[in-house]
């Protein structure tokens, strides 16, 4: 196959057993254009690894010093020279389709600038001589792109994404400041620019060992104080603008004081929003500069003392640089989606729309708007009251509803999973169903339709469902619940086939290289 | 806030479950070796796990090897001392090797730790039959049919012993929604002339008196 050059990058420190095995399944790729980065970051010597595959596809970086994955994948970076990069672990493998898959999709779909396929996660026990026992290979995440979770957190897995190597001139390299989520950093700033393309196939596999709490992720993760300050570092990242997919956003906070109460409400947008944002804070510089806030993304709009409260907050409107405004009052109730259910909604409304926040009230207005509308508005009406401002300039003031969400897909799954530990089955696949008539995730809800149907008894639809789904893609789940329905219905023959093609796949029987 | 994964679970058991299902499977349809082959697979990757046993335990009785069998249940038991199965199992080979009272309580104490076995509760009716006492196993019909209320051939084996106990009335009711479940079934049907012919002899005899 012929086609654009490719680099694939493998940062690798003290995992001599399975690289073999990580850089067999890069060089054994049905896509021959690529150029394979092997970095050894200050781990035991793996020359002789690399130069047993005699492939001069292969460029060696071998640093004596740990210096981390970021690092690593930085330093090939700088040396990569192909049209799309990808990742892969040195305890991973490629399916020998990967490459070709997903070059495939991004040359096809030129709007994309990454994409990404569906992932066996592979649990394995640890046997004495270090060779992986497989126990089970599960799809844990497949999910269709949505930017909003993707800012909340990460849902394609790095060695399941490629990209194009030029998004890095705009989203900058790996965070090397990071202990862990390195590979979300990274996906979450892509967002900004360019929607993801989902591949269903499963492409890859990436193992997690059973009680192995040496890994970094998990020994980062089980930390949780040093998780969480990574989870802000990532979500108060905001790569250089123009973002091409990405409406910035400004939130005014309209307060006389900063002190008390007000840091307080501060320490909320900083936990609680995951959007991106700035937030503009109108009032004397000098004052600003005792109050010494190391608060992110936090901006000083000087006013003079006397300022008036409208004023102040037409000053911050007419400096901030966000796309969509939320004015903030002091005091204002911020729980999670405070801000995000308002700017989905605003994504998704008419020009002249604007959002009243969702605890917003009469004494404590808070609303999202078109900052090109609320500069309208409140040029027309400078003495008129935020409210009244906006409604005389013509705009609609919607409330956001309780149901308005960028996760109400989420909500309705979490709501059928109530249902199904109620064993209420019947109302559980009711759910499942209303989704399926939305776009996303096709596969996932029709393996929960397979899963409730077969439950609650009804097995002609489960066959059905299931029939569809492994003639889609079969995964080792899909396939045993398939054998399960069979038998419910005395197909064993049909049951044994099934189960055969699941057992292949624990195997690895396409891996027979290994 | 709180966000779904995907369906397929966190699920360390994935591949023990396919190898038992290949083993229940085979022996289903009475291809004993490979059902063999899978269960000791199986086996090996869960050492501790009880139902492998159970299964080479049920292939190894299919082919009347009763010494395989009993060590393969007795290791089950020994792996999990709750696991009714294995009870199940070890009363079948007192039962075949004609030891009547052992099967019995092998089968009382199947029932105990799961209600639902239908092999345990036939079982348990095939062994007071072969000891000629019924009285025990009564209460465990019943709460079988509790919860299978549909279970014509439970519902049979019960009325039946109401006769014997002298229930008639109770008898003729149970058999009668046996009937009108499944009005093919003679065996129900004859059984239920024939008690409704005894209750008007003791009607009439009561009369006569």
């Amino acid at each position: 196959m012929t086609g654009p050059l490719v680099s694939i990058i493998i940062p690798t420190f003290n995992r001599r057993l399975y690289l073999p095995y990580a850089l067999g399944s890069a060089v054994r790729q049905d896509y021959e254009n690529i150029e394979i980065f092997v970095v050894n970051d200050g781990g035991e010597d793996v020359s002789d690894i690399v130069s047993s595959f005699d492939d001069p596809r292969i460029i060696f970086i071998n640093r004596e010093e740990n210096r981390g994955k970021s690092y690593s994948l930085n330093q090939a970076l700088a040396k990569a020279t192909g049209k799309y990069v990808c990742y892969l672990d040195d305890d991973d493998i490629y399916y020998s389709n990967h490459v070709s898959t997903l070059v495939g999709v991004l040359e096809s779909n030129p709007d994309y600038h990454v994409a990404y396929s569906d992932l066996y996660k592979v649990y394995c026990r640890i046997l004495p001589d270090g060779s992986r026992q497989v126990l089970s290979k599960v799809v844990e995440v497949s999910r269709d792109f949505n930017r909003y979770f993707m800012f909340y957190f990460n849902h394609c897995l790095h060695i399941s994404l490629m990209h194009r190597r030029d998004l890095l001139e705009k989203t900058g390299l790996y965070n090397e400041n990071l202990n862990i989520l390195i590979d979300w950093d990274i996906a979450r700033r892509f967002a900004f620019f360019t929607d993801f393309y989902h591949v269903e196939d499963i492409t890859a596999e990436f193992y997690s060992p059973l009680e192995d709490d040496s890994r970094i992720s998990i020994k980062g993760r089980k930390d949780l104080g040093e998780y969480k300050k990574n989870v802000l570092a990532i979500r108060k990242t905001r790569p250089t603008k123009p973002w091409y997919k990405t409406k910035d956003l400004s939130i005014i906070f309209d307060t006389d004081e900063v002190c008390g109460n007000s840091i307080n409400t501060i320490g909320q947008v900083v936990g609680h929003t995951f959007y991106p944002y700035m937030l503009y804070i109108p009032m004397p510089a000098h004052r600003w500069t005792q109050m010494n806030s190391n608060f992110a993304n936090m901006v000083n709009v000087d006013v003079a003392e006397q300022t008036s409260r409208l004023e102040k907050i037409d000053k911050a409107l007419n400096e901030c640089e966000g796309e969509y405004v939320v004015i903030l009052p002091n005091g204002f109730s911020i729980t999670d989606l405070w801000v995000e259910k308002a700017t989905y909604a605003l994504d998704n409304s008419c020009e002249n729309e604007c959002f009243e926040l969702e605890d917003s009230s009469e004494y404590c207005f808070a609303v999202a708007a078109r900052k090109e509308d609320f500069i309208k508005a409140r040029n027309q009406f400078p003495e008129y009251s935020l409210r009244d401002s906006l409604n005389a300039a013509g705009l609609t003031v919607k409330k956001v509803d309780e149901m308005t969400s960028p996760f109400e897909f989420d909500s309705y799954v979490h709501l059928a999973i109530q249902k199904e530990e109620e064993g209420d089955w019947k109302k559980a696949i009711e759910i499942y169903e209303y989704l399926a008539k939305s776009s996303q995730n096709q596969l996932w809800i029709k393996t929960c339709i397979v899963k409730a149907c077969f439950e609650a008894g009804y097995y002609d639809a489960a066959i059905k469902f299931s029939e569809e789904l492994n003639n889609k893609r079969p995964t080792v789940n899909t396939l045993l619940r398939h054998a399960k329905i069979c038998r419910k219905m005395n197909d064993y023959s049909g049951a044994i086939e099934l189960l055969r093609k699941a057992e292949q796949i624990l195997e690895g029987k396409e891996l027979i290289w290994m | 806030m709180d966000v779904v994964k995907n369906e397929e679970s966190n699920d360390s058991t994935q591949r023990y479950e396919v190898l038992m299902e290949l083993g229940d499977c085979h022996a289903t349809v009475g291809r004993y070796e490979p059902a063999r082959q899978y269960y000791n697979k199986a086996a090996s990757m869960s050492p501790d796990e009880a139902g492998p046993y159970v299964g080479l335990g049920v292939v190894a009785l299919h082919e009347n090897n009763l010494d395989d069998a009993d060590i393969a249940f007795r290791v089950a038991y020994r792996l999990n001392n709750s696991c009714s199965k294995a009870f199940a199992g070890m009363a079948m080979i007192h039962q075949q090797r004609g030891d009547y009272r052992g099967a019995f309580d092998l089968y009382l104490k199947c029932m105990e730790l799961d209600p639902d076995n239908l092999t345990a509760l036939l079982g348990l009716f095939q062994a007071s039959c072969q000891m000629g006492t019924f009285s025990k196993i009564i209460h465990y019909l019943e709460l079988y049919l509790k919860m299978h209320s549909a279970d014509v051939s439970v519902m049979f084996s019960l009325s039946a012993l109401y006769m014997k106990e002298g229930r008639l009335e109770d008898s003729k009711n149970l058999l009668l929604n046996a009937v009108a479940l499944d009005p093919s079934n003679q065996d129900a049907v004859n059984l239920l002339e024939e008690i409704e012919h005894k209750i008007s002899q003791d009607m009439q005899l009561e009369v006569n008196i």
